[in-house]
């Protein structure tokens, strides 16, 4: 670790790690709740366990971006954070933030929560991911604009790498789209269309700016590769998300009362969206093969490939399956679309904090460079489970996706939702038995941090021979 | 890397081509979306083509061509290493560029002030689609040409180096090259 | 350095590539805003029933009706599409009725709605609002069928 600022990511981390074991127990929750209706009912429906699950996700994510961007930015930029108590201080205050929100939709009743935190006064409660309290919002605006100032100052007082400047755009652009948040007009079709620029314009949009950006930082730090050429190979990349992904958020102006020519600008474009995902999947390997070192931190390679195949696999892929507007008319609003946001959700974003967390980690805790074999070992068995486990997960929502389009969209004498629902129970099943042992590898991956401190790093075996 | 090597393939820089590879393969899916869609609603686009002033396309058919042809003598110029001469052309082919938008321009504010908009109908949704898309092209191509010849003028490009040179000339060549093909679809063929 | 041209060129790309999407983007946007006003049915947004359907979104909104059920497609798997419910129930007085009707501790085994409590007023707001959403011109009458 180069510079002592750079601590500071540990308790982002920490936080990070935490709330990802929340979001899981939920999301076993809300699985056992498709499978026996009334788990749990009245005091945790459905809906509020659902945005324990979703809300927690996006809170960890956070903590996992802000932690890898203050691990890196100082040691790109080469000086120390401008403000590392300023990243502590928001630490606390998000995490308090974040925790009294989750507590607040597990005490209360939803519509009570509107009213204590006076949703009233302008109301953003109430729509899918962005259920959180106006002032719980104003609060995330605050913390977002409070991390920019500290990197933003840190990187224009320091070099200004590609892969800095990258990333700085990335949390902009998400700090810029979430202002969206706030407007939440009466009229259905705007307030939909609208949200999206929120929702596809972070994930299918600035997001993946965030993603390329951490991806080089790791490639460049564990293969040795030039930077002139991963960083000329990021611009492609991203260029290519924002190419496609633009004009690709109308494939979601199919059905919710926008006009027609969604249909073909929103197909066109939205088809090619798996294209930087490929293109990452390619840099990432001809990087590694192209390595001028072998890098002692194993695990994080490992990650790192990881994430470019099951990014493109579950966004790519999956995304590309249901986007062109002729199938998507049947697979709208669909298990076919749980199917995909798990994929693309847990192969994008949870495996690159998982990633940097992996490459990091170690030397915050005091190693110069990656953690013992047994530790290393324990953590791959938990990339496998959990990978291997995400896989099922999916396939397991798309066989009962495709079950559920055809008997209730496409067959001749359509079937109601929830006669549906009980004829893909088996599917279900199976999900939530997926679901168990990607929990089990999310421990094993938490054990790994605590077995084999105590045993020397693991190192590296011979030099590679150049090509 | 030493310079340019005579007659290098592919001319320019590697990562220009997977652009244009993927511009054409967004118009190449939108003409192949606008011929299949126009097969299942033959009537409807016989009717609404008529209305389209294939005089105007004409013009900026010569237009396009043109102006790439004075791109090949910038290029062959600054081969010669004459950054004048290859300045001038430049300059020619971007007035011809700039004559193609005044005329589309002029198309556009017709169809707009009759009330024609993407929701019209789907002939108009694929001609409005294509020509806007194509339009914003050749706008894009030319803040590329003009790039190009400050620099040419400046004395930036010589014929031992001249990379942005045929960077520009080939992504110039694939505006027009999509144009050839659009023009013929969408304004000619019944 | 021809190395480092080309990586300065591939960020011209991104930005330029970026501009470009997003101006083309700002112009689809500008022509959806254009065509709205005939697919959007917001001619049922004025008047006293406007405040009604007002209403009944802030009832959708504070109960987080969303979190189980999909609007036009987007939202929660967990329980049926609303957007066509006016069409499938066929009045707002079966909307309200089934609504009110929730039991309390729902029914044993099967995935139950929650008791809301809600007063006369807002079960007819809510019920205006699913009506209004019902009659918003989905491109190819979205959904299939009356099932959602």
């Amino acid at each position: 670790m180069k510079y002592k600022s750079q601590k500071v990511a540990k308790l982002y981390f920490i936080a990070a790690i935490g709330l990802f074991v929340g979001q899981i127990l939920f999301g076993l929750i809300i699985g056992a709740q498709y499978i026996w209706g009334d788990f749990l009912f009245p005091e945790i429906p459905f809906n509020v366990a659902r945005m324990v699950h979703t809300n927690l996700l996006i809170v960890w994510l956070l903590f996992g971006f802000m932690g890898a961007a203050y691990y890196l930015v100082p040691e790109e930029a080469e000086t120390d954070l401008v403000m590392p108590w300023l990243a502590n201080l928001m630490f606390w205050i998000f995490l308090t933030a974040g925790a009294a929100t989750i507590l607040g939709y597990l005490l209360v009743p939803y519509a009570q929560l509107a009213e204590l935190t006076k949703n009233e006064l302008l109301p953003t409660m109430g729509r899918e991911f962005l259920e959180q309290p106006t002032i719980t919002k104003i609060g995330i605006v605050i913390v977002a604009l409070s991390f920019l100032a500290n990197i933003g100052l840190t990187i224009l007082k320091g070099r200004k790498t590609v892969i800095n400047l990258v990333l700085l755009m990335g949390m902009t652009g998400l700090a810029v789209f979430f202002l969206f948040a706030f407007y939440n007009p009466v009229n259905v079709v705007l307030d939909k269309y609208y949200w999206w620029w929120v929702v596809h314009l972070w994930v299918e949009g600035v997001w993946e700016l965030i993603l390329g950006s951490i991806l080089a930082f790791i490639l460049i730090k564990t293969t040795g590769v030039d930077r002139e050429v991963i960083e000329k190979w990021l611009y492609v990349i991203i260029a290519m998300v924002l190419i496609t992904g633009i004009i690709g958020t109308g494939h979601h102006y199919y059905w919710i009362g926008t006009p027609a020519f969604w249909q073909w600008w929103g197909s066109i474009f939205s088809a090619m969206e798996p294209i930087p995902f490929f293109m990452m999947t390619v840099f990432a390997f001809n990087m590694v093969n192209k390595r001028r070192r072998n890098h002692p931190n194993k695990a994080a390679v490992l990650w790192a490939l990881g994430t470019a195949v099951m990014a493109f696999l579950g966004a790519g892929v999956w995304g590309f399956l249901h986007t062109l507007s002729p199938v998507n008319y049947y697979t709208h609003g669909t298990q076919i679309t749980a199917a995909h946001g798990h994929m693309a959700f847990y192969g994008a974003y949870v495996m690159i904090v998982l990633a940097m967390i992996s490459y990091a980690m170690p030397m915050l805790r005091g190693r110069e460079a990656a953690n013992s074999t047994k530790s290393q070992v324990l953590e791959m068995w938990g990339f496998w489970l959990m990978t291997i486990s995400i896989v099922f997960i999916t396939l397991f929502l798309t066989g009962a996706g495709i079950l559920q389009v055809y008997l209730q969209r496409f067959a001749d004498n359509p079937m109601p939702f929830m006669v549906v629902q009980e004829k893909i129970q088996l599917f279900y099943a199976l999900r939530e038995i997926a679901g168990f042992i990607f929990l089990s590898g999310l421990l094993i991956y938490i054990v790994s941090f605590f077995v084999g401190s105590k045993e020397p790093e693991a190192t590296i075996e011979g030099e590679v021979v150049p090509t | 890397m030493t310079g340019m090597e005579k007659n290098r393939w592919p001319p320019g820089d590697l990562v220009i081509w997977i652009f244009i590879m993927a511009e054409l393969l967004v118009f190449g899916v939108f003409f192949t979306a606008y011929a299949f869609t126009r097969a299942h609603n033959v009537e409807l686009f016989d009717t609404y083509q008529l209305t389209l002033d294939r005089n105007a396309a004409l013009i900026n058919t010569l237009a396009l061509i043109t102006s790439s042809y004075f791109v090949v003598r910038a290029v062959a110029d600054i081969r010669a290493d004459d950054s004048r001469g290859c300045f001038r052309w430049l300059l020619a082919a971007l007035g011809m560029g700039l004559l193609f938008l005044v005329v589309k321009g002029l198309e556009y504010k017709h169809h707009f002030s009759l009330g024609i908009d993407l929701s019209t109908n789907t002939f108009y949704m694929f001609y409005l689609s294509l020509t806007f898309f194509h339009f914003l092209h050749v706008v894009l191509g030319m803040v590329i040409l003009l790039a190009v010849a400050l620099k040419a003028r400046k004395g930036g490009y010589s014929a031992a180096e001249h990379t942005g040179v045929e960077t520009g000339a080939s992504y110039w060549h694939m505006v027009d090259l999509v144009w050839m093909i659009l023009f013929p679809l969408v304004y000619v063929m019944r | 350095m021809a190395q480092a041209f080309t990586k300065a060129m591939a960020r011209n790309i991104f930005y330029g590539g970026t501009a470009f999407f997003f101006l083309l983007f700002l112009a689809l946007t500008f022509q959806t805003h254009s065509a709205l006003p005939e697919l959007d049915n917001r001619n049922a947004l004025t008047g006293p029933q406007g405040e009604m359907i007002a209403k009944g979104k802030q009832v959708w909104e504070e109960n987080d009706c969303i979190g189980c059920h999909t609007l036009l497609g987007e939202g929660a798997y967990f329980a049926p599409e609303l957007g066509n419910v006016y069409k499938r129930f066929g009045s707002t007085d079966a909307i309200k009725g089934f609504i009110a009707s929730r039991p309390k501790d729902g029914v044993p085994g099967r995935r139950s709605m929650p008791q809301f409590n809600l007063s006369e007023e807002e079960l007819t707001a809510i019920a205006e609002f699913l009506k209004y959403v019902s009659e918003i011109k989905t491109a190819r009458n979205w959904p299939p069928n009356t099932q959602g």
